[in-house]
């Protein structure tokens, strides 16, 4: 049925406009909100992208007014905004900006949201739809959680939807992210709730979706038969930042491996889904999530570490022991690498090598697929002496591409082969025009569409996963590394052990 | 960067190789090969535009400028340029003089990007018959700017005869803010009410004179199947020529949006306050880059030109053109070129056998017995040009390919290993 004429299917200019709704963040003072979520609110408004009725509401502790509110919001977009400053877009956005002011125990407060939700409704017309964004730990979920239920704002109807935006951590191991889940999905129904994992977002992990499925060229290639091994990086220069009290309690394999690197993974080994729905690329991810083995070997194949003072791009950088907020004797581990397995008749046998760690040389996370050595070579042995194996490494960030490593001739007389690397890169102005991770993630919120978006029961699937690893930790010291070092030695000898080696990303 | 005088279009190849050689790894993969046409007034215009769009999609950019076609002698300047002025790409600026413009796909043609779509963009006053412009025949997709004519429905109604699948105006691209903006507001009408929203009646206040607004128009018309006009405004409208839309909706209910004059509009419909939206003016660059992002024929185009200009039956026409040869200096073909072998050979160049387009070219051997010789030395280059060594006229067979030479020299010499 066409409900509005003038939307064509064969008319792909016009972008897709989520209804009339408003966006409540909770904790919209916070750095997540102004560096990330005021700026990608306004890039969509900017790019025309916001429906013709929105509003934004934030609720934080601070007193404020509307005004000051609506100040640091454009200070905040506008500093961090992608695209071009316009005043006049700004202040369009600015007359539908409000605040609510109080605590997140607070019924008085929360009674005053529902209220000011009720009243944009009429006044600015965003017909009852609303998206709740926790920008909060994860620790006040629940006081949040229960007020909304209170106060009924979180329940669909039939001609208004609610969702809620949840960010990561979910949760610090199965029982907790059940909890979790179990508590979001009791107040939200299930299909409303979006859980942002904004490694998802970018344009690279669509690409390799688009690389696998919409080509001849990778599939009959993209399994055990050919493909040796595969490794998936994670590497951040920077350490940890302000968060030390965050990191102490979660570390790099709940904070990194759980949900980025198991999600890269689930991509890489997942079968073509049925079609390109947010339903059956989920449906898929959760097969192959199931499928993952963890090596019984864990003291070979699962290592931690944790960085030491070193050296890092020309700068002294202090180590993680030494960092503000640290305990000095912590075992929190900075690194974490571990050998997977896929039991599945497709990837049977085939070692998945991921890494994640902070104060690596440099940022870099990139999908690589090594492929096995040619069955047979026509050549002297001394001919192919240089020649490496085969690989096509998927390159997330930075420099968005694809990279295919393959043998050939070096010029001259000789018959010499070594390794080049054939590079396809989006150009620079390619990535800066595709949108930033939060505001397609953002955008598909308000559309409703969840292909982005891990399911709770791919959430606690990766936990299954971790929740092992946790415990094979627990009580141990992880290994140190220098600052500026790609991991520690263990590391380089877990591949060792099977006579591989890392990839230098 | 590297401009030649009064050079060749086999200088040019070889110039482009010599320059991807020492240039670095500075292009990343070539997703079209897009040809601006474009008068030397507007030359930094379309080279602004063409860059920023190369910027969102990796291509080849080749800027013809065809001057004094009159010019006793013909010659050709060009620019080389690799990641410089014109973005992260490839370039090159030619300047085409006397009979050579003419015949500009003589040099082109060898330039383009191996196997990519050819997207021509005409930033000058677009032929009225565009298969008489043998670039607008080798391109897959053609971009003319119908608001650059000083009578801008004449063009429209231009554009429209001559249409073929694959053809757009930079005046529809123009309109895509006020459509989108059109589509969503009957979306938040639909999606209070529940249920389907009719479109008994439309109008709109703006310059009758736009194409863009007589694009809105036959878009309108052409998806609510009602007559819509352009109605004369006293108020100024902006560059897409409209001041106001207003929809008369079933259940007797209208929207209308009006512009603000601050880049943005006024939404007004029944049970919501008014909003506003973002309505900026878009840049050249801007609209360009959102040409290029799909290079299938736009059916929803066609069926408002269609519908603006009453000109029918657009979309059945063939998406392919043959060339017509068309001399300005002759309009009337009186002195015989104006033949059929010219139009065979043209068409060739584009669907025929690859190897035979540049011999069958008749067009070229009548009018500029200099440029099929340069062309033919062209090919070669292409092929095997870091083996010839600046040979003029050296016409070596054709079985010794470059590839042939090394690789039969290789393997004896593994053996001896």
């Amino acid at each position: 049925m066409i409900t509005n004429p003038l939307r064509d299917p064969r008319d792909r200019r016009l972008p897709r406009v989520p209804e009339p709704c408003a966006l409540v963040v909770f904790g919209i003072t916070g750095d997540l909100a102004r560096k990330k979520l005021l700026p990608a609110i306004y890039d969509l408004a900017n790019r025309g992208l916001l429906p013709t009725n929105f509003a934004l509401l934030g609720f934080a502790r601070r007193d404020w007014a509307d005004q000051d509110f609506a100040e640091l919001s454009r200070d905040a977009a506008r500093e961090h905004s992608r695209t071009p400053w316009r005043e006049e877009v700004w202040e369009q956005l600015a007359s539908s900006v409000k605040f609510v002011q109080g605590s997140f125990d607070d019924d008085n407060a929360f009674d005053e949201l529902a209220a000011t939700l009720g009243e944009l409704e009429g006044s600015h017309g965003i017909g009852g739809n609303a998206a709740f964004y926790l920008s909060i730990p994860p620790s006040m979920f629940p006081t949040v959680l229960k007020q909304m239920q209170r106060t009924r704002m979180a329940e669909s109807t039939s001609d208004r939807w609610r969702r809620v935006v949840v960010e990561k951590p979910f949760g610090h191991d199965l029982a907790s992210s059940r909890e979790l889940n179990a508590l979001v999905d009791s107040v939200f129904s299930p299909d409303d709730v979006f859980r942002i994992d904004h490694y998802l977002g970018k344009e690279t992990v669509q690409n390799l979706m688009a690389l696998r499925f919409a080509n001849e060229l990778f599939e009959p290639v993209w399994n055990g038969h050919h493909v040796d091994s595969v490794q998936i990086t994670m590497a951040e220069d920077v350490g940890i930042g302000g968060r030390a009290g965050f990191y102490e309690k979660t570390g790099a394999a709940r904070d990194v491996l759980q949900n980025h690197l198991l999600q890269l993974l689930a991509l890489t080994a997942m079968e073509e889904p049925v079609e390109f729905s947010a339903e059956e690329i989920r449906t898929e991810k959760l097969k192959v999530l199931r499928a993952i083995s963890l090596p019984e070997d864990l003291r070979t194949f699962a290592v931690r570490g944790q960085y030491e003072q070193g050296w890092l791009a020309g700068q002294r950088a202090i180590g993680y022991r030494q960092e503000e907020g640290v305990d000095p004797s912590s075992t929190t581990e900075t690194y974490a690498a571990v050998r997977l397995g896929v039991e599945t008749r497709r990837w049977a046998g085939v070692p998945f090598y991921l890494r994640t760690g902070k104060r690596l040389p440099r940022r870099v996370t990139e999908i690589a697929l090594i492929f096995k050595r040619a069955p047979h070579l026509p050549f002297a042995d001394t001919d192919t002496e240089e020649l490496g194996n085969n690989q096509l490494v998927v390159r997330v960030q930075p420099d968005e591409g694809v990279t295919l490593k393959f043998g050939s001739k070096v010029p001259g007389s000789v018959m010499e082969v070594r390794d080049v690397a054939m590079d396809f890169l989006y150009g620079e102005q390619f990535t800066e025009a595709s949108p930033e991770a939060y505001e397609r993630l953002l955008l598909d919120v308000l559309l409703g569409d969840a292909t982005l978006f891990p399911r709770n029961t791919e959430v606690e699937a990766s936990w299954t996963v971790i929740d092992p690893l946790e415990d094979f930790w627990e009580g141990t010291t992880p290994y140190s590394y220098r600052a500026g070092e790609w991991g520690p030695r263990a590391a380089e000898e877990m591949l060792a052990a099977e006579g591989r080696r890392w990839r230098r990303p | 960067m590297t401009t030649l005088w009064d050079t060749t279009g086999s200088a040019v190849v070889k110039e482009l190789a010599a320059q991807r050689r020492t240039g670095g790894a500075v292009l990343s993969g070539v997703a079209l090969t897009l040809v601006v046409v474009a008068d030397e007034s507007r030359v930094d215009e379309a080279e602004e535009a063409a860059t920023i769009a190369a910027e969102q999609h990796p291509c080849r950019l080749l800027v013809v400028v065809r001057r004094q076609i009159e010019a006793p002698v013909p010659r050709l300047d060009a620019e080389v340029l690799i990641g410089g002025r014109l973005g992260p790409g490839e370039a090159v600026v030619m300047r085409m003089y006397g009979r050579l413009a003419l015949h500009a796909e003589s040099v082109v043609l060898p330039l383009l990007a191996a196997d990519a779509p050819v997207v021509g963009w005409w930033h000058a006053a677009p032929p009225e018959r565009m298969s008489t412009d043998a670039l607008a025949v080798i391109s897959d997709r053609r971009i003319t700017d119908s608001a650059m004519a000083q009578d801008q429905r004449k063009a429209l109604r231009t554009r429209a005869e001559d249409y073929a699948p694959g053809d757009t105006d930079l005046a529809w691209t123009r309109s895509t803010s006020w459509r989108a903006t059109l589509t969503s507001t009957l979306d938040s009408v639909a999606g209070r009410r529940g249920e389907p929203v009719i479109v008994g009646a439309a109008s709109i206040e703006g310059d009758p004179g736009s194409a863009t607004a007589q694009l809105i128009a036959g878009w309108l018309s052409s998806r609510c199947g009602c007559a819509v006009g352009v109605v004369e405004t006293t108020r100024t409208p902006g560059p897409s020529g409209v001041d106001s839309v207003v929809l008369q909706l079933d259940q007797d209910e209208q929207v209308r949006i009006q512009v603000d004059r601050r880049g943005g509009a006024v939404i007004s419909q029944p049970f919501r306050p008014d909003s506003t939206v973002a309505l900026p003016d878009r840049s050249l660059g801007d609209l360009l880059g959102e040409e290029l992002r799909r290079l299938d024929p736009d059916e929803p185009f066609s069926d408002a030109l269609e519908a603006a200009t009453g000109v029918s039956g657009l979309s059945d026409r063939s998406p392919v053109r043959e060339h017509v040869w068309f001399d300005p200096a002759d309009p009337e073909g009186t002195n015989g070129h104006g033949n059929g072998h010219g139009s065979a050979g043209g068409s060739r160049t584009r669907k025929g056998p690859a190897g035979k387009a540049p011999a069958g070219h008749a067009t070229a051997r009548h009018t500029a017995p200099t440029v099929p010789a340069d062309s033919a030395d062209a090919d070669e280059v292409a092929e095997a040009g870091e083996h010839d060594e600046g040979g003029t006229g050296v016409t070596r067979p054709t079985s010794t390919r470059s590839g042939a030479g090394p690789s039969r020299s290789g393997s004896p010499a593994r053996k001896r290993l």
